[in-house]
């Protein structure tokens, strides 16, 4: 009755060496680190000697995705022809980060505030020369301060942004004013957070007023209190912003944390949506750009970031992500009738009133209002993102 | 003649000797079990003894390989974390119970390939794998289109009259998890089983049917048995996988579907912790290790086979 008796003793071994590896292959293998590399000076040539088209070689961007679009490097692309750009991805802050920490070779990478202040204690990013920027003067102070940590200018700020609630005014007619709207039990599943616990910190920060940079042991736990009973109240979190935007279009979410290209976008597509300013503040993120420490390529790295403050980048940026650009004269030309063309894009919807909106050109007193993104400690993040894993692990 | 026999059994003496040395089937399993072993050590091995090196730091600071002061705080972080331990019940508990749904639903369909298809057998196996031609990603996405509160099922149940508002409870929570893991898992637990099925002896069949066996007999006492090691292998290939699972709880499972692969994920793309993903990685390969040890225990697929 057991005609392949040894079959089976095979199968069940079989079924084991399956069993094992499939378990080992479950997510969260740490990759092994790449050798680093040789270290290598910065070349100290002026950037401007070599006409651009003679200029050659190849740079390695590690960016978000979207930003590899030719439209995100047009004047780097129009004016260096010879040089072949290469772009990989990171999903998130910490996505970069851990493939920099990993040993990635990207001459450069794209991070956000809040997470600029780990790659300097960790030696991974290069001081910008900024006297070979032919855009810098067209960058504000207070961008220019935002790449500055221990006094040296380490990164060129690029886009940014506002955060606030975002929210549908035929699903809630009273202007939302607060933050708090975030905690209303009344708006019970239709309600949506960013997935991220940096993020949570804020909001609570600013709807009790707690210092955002010196968070008490006592207050991190209130605020997972805080955000444990809010859970439920969410319809989910979201991760990318295109989440958001369809959570938002097909009318299951009404009010929601969310960054200002989300409104312009549900706006263009014609979604009754307004973006609050709450009487906390409206928050606001900066993303910005680094050399790695020991890229061979730091010439040609500073012509790329010095390309990307170029006016045609910049108004690509504002037209298609609806995000601002730290060149301030892109910025003050969405008020410039003469302009207008090269503020409307039919695709995306953008036109120079829907930026006016978008970037409250007319009301200078939101951005007086606005709270920046404050540069975390290892400490924080590694406690603010724990706090926020175990509110997901509650639930 | 006489030489020939003289030459076997000369050569069959001088085997034993041989057997050390160049015996080309020794040759031969070392040429085929090399290149999988390399691949194994280097991109699996490896990573999960370097996962285990990084779960004993204290931090992410500092250079990765440089030698560090091995703690113990990650793992007193993650043992301490009561939420941890929940949501890792909850995902052996989820996965469980979609790899027994898949499973049993994957039988008749394997039962059906294997004695009922014929000649259109290899047709109908394409059929069931068709769906493994599209991204994994864009199967879960067409879930978040049907089960959306705008989505397929409501408009049917509205259209129909059936309903009045839309159901809004369909879509993210730990129901839409399972329903769309066990869709997922469907065609992969029928292949097993499909191998367990093609080993049986059809005379069998005719045996039993010669001593009076009704059909339902037939099956209980002699496909069924046989075909076990299959089913058990189709259950721990679902069963495995799910426990860390993370992409469709992202997509379809909303705020309270979290599964414990999330929180893994959450600590190394979004928080940049290795240290503790890692030392919550390794708890969740030794639980699914010993649960998988345990249950083979119970259920020993030879025994099975032996009993039948």
């Amino acid at each position: 009755m057991h005609p392949r008796r040894s079959l089976s003793t095979l199968q069940s071994t079989m079924v084991l060496s399956v069993v094992v590896i499939l378990a080992a292959c479950g997510p969260g293998g740490a990759t092994g680190p790449t050798a680093g590399a040789a270290t290598q000076l910065p070349t100290q040539a002026a950037a401007t000697e070599i006409p651009p088209d003679e200029v050659t070689g190849s740079l390695h961007v590690l960016d978000w995705t979207g930003y590899d679009a030719e439209w995100a490097w047009q004047d780097f692309k129009n004016t260096y022809k010879n040089v072949t750009v290469t772009f990989d991805f990171g999903d998130s802050d910490a996505d970069q980060y851990g493939k920099m920490k990993g040993g990635s070779q990207a001459d450069i990478f794209h991070p956000y505030t809040g997470w600029l202040q780990f790659y300097v204690d960790e030696g991974l990013v290069a001081e910008i020369d900024t006297t070979k920027l032919k855009n810098w003067d067209k960058v504000p102070d207070s961008f220019k301060a935002i790449g500055q940590i221990n006094g040296k200018q380490y990164f060129v700020p690029w886009d940014w942004g506002f955060t606030s609630i975002l929210y549908r005014t035929d699903k809630i007619t009273t202007p939302v004013d607060s933050w708090g709207i975030l905690f209303d039990a009344k708006y019970k599943g239709h309600l949506s957070m960013w997935d991220d616990g940096p993020a949570a910190v804020t909001v609570s920060s600013y709807v009790h007023s707690y210092d955002e940079t010196n968070i008490t042991a006592d207050q991190l736990a209130s605020i997972k209190a805080e955000w444990t009973a809010q859970a439920p109240l969410n319809k989910a979190y979201w991760v990318a912003e295109t989440d958001l935007d369809q959570l938002m279009a097909s009318g299951e979410v009404w009010a929601a944390y969310a960054w200002q290209g989300a409104y312009a976008t549900l706006n263009g597509g014609g979604t009754p949506v307004a973006y609050a300013n709450p009487k906390e503040g409206r928050n606001s993120w900066v993303g910005v750009y680094g050399i790695r420490k020991d890229s061979s390529n730091y010439d040609l790295a500073l012509r790329f970031l010095d390309s990307k403050l170029g006016t045609l980048t910049g108004q690509n940026l504002v037209t298609n992500y609806f995000y601002g650009v730290a060149n301030g004269d892109v910025m003050s030309g969405i008020a410039d009738p003469a302009q207008a063309a090269a503020y409307t894009n039919t695709t995306t919807g953008a036109t120079p009133e829907l930026l006016k909106q978008t970037f409250s050109v007319d009301d200078p007193s939101i951005l007086q209002k606005t709270n920046f993104t404050p540069n975390l400690t290892a400490q924080q993040r590694d406690d603010w993102t724990a706090m926020w894993t175990e509110v997901k692990a509650s639930q | 003649m006489t030489a020939s026999v003289d030459q076997a059994s000369r050569t069959k003496g001088a085997a034993p000797e041989r057997r050390g040395g160049s015996d080309p089937r020794r040759g031969s399993f070392w040429f085929l079990l090399g290149p999988p072993a390399i691949v194994l050590g280097l991109f699996l091995i490896v990573p999960v003894l370097l996962m285990i090196a990084v779960s004993f730091r204290a931090d992410l600071s500092g250079e990765l390989l440089a030698p560090f002061t091995p703690t113990l705080k990650q793992f007193q972080q993650a043992f301490a974390g009561a939420g941890y331990w929940r949501v890792l019940g909850i995902s052996a508990l989820t996965a469980f119970g979609v790899a027994a749904i898949a499973t049993v639903t994957a039988y008749p369909i394997a039962y059906f390939l294997a004695f009922r298809a014929g000649k259109r057998a290899a047709l109908y196996l394409i059929l069931l794998l068709v769906p493994f031609w599209t991204s994994y990603l864009l199967r879960v996405m067409a879930w978040k289109l049907m089960l959306g509160e705008q989505g397929v099922v409501n408009s049917v149940l509205i259209g129909t009259g059936l309903i009045d508002d839309p159901l809004d409870a369909l879509l993210y929570n730990r129901s839409a998890v399972v329903v769309t893991l066990i869709y997922v898992w469907i065609p992969f637990a029928a292949l097993p089983i499909l191998a367990g099925l093609g080993r049986i002896d059809v005379r069998l069949h005719d045996a039993a049917a010669d001593l009076y066996g009704s059909p339902l007999q037939q099956f209980l006492r002699v496909t069924l048995p046989l075909s076990l090691p299959g089913v058990v292998a189709a259950f721990f290939m679902v069963f495995i996988p799910t426990v860390g699972e993370y992409v469709t709880p992202l997509l379809v499972g909303g705020t309270g579907g979290t599964m414990y692969g999330n929180l893994i994920q959450d600590f190394f793309t979004r928080a940049a912790n290795w240290p503790l993903g890692s030392a919550l990685s390794i708890i969740m390969l030794t639980v699914t290790l010993g649960l998988v040890i345990v249950a083979l225990r119970i259920v020993d697929p030879r025994r099975l086979l032996e009993r039948g």
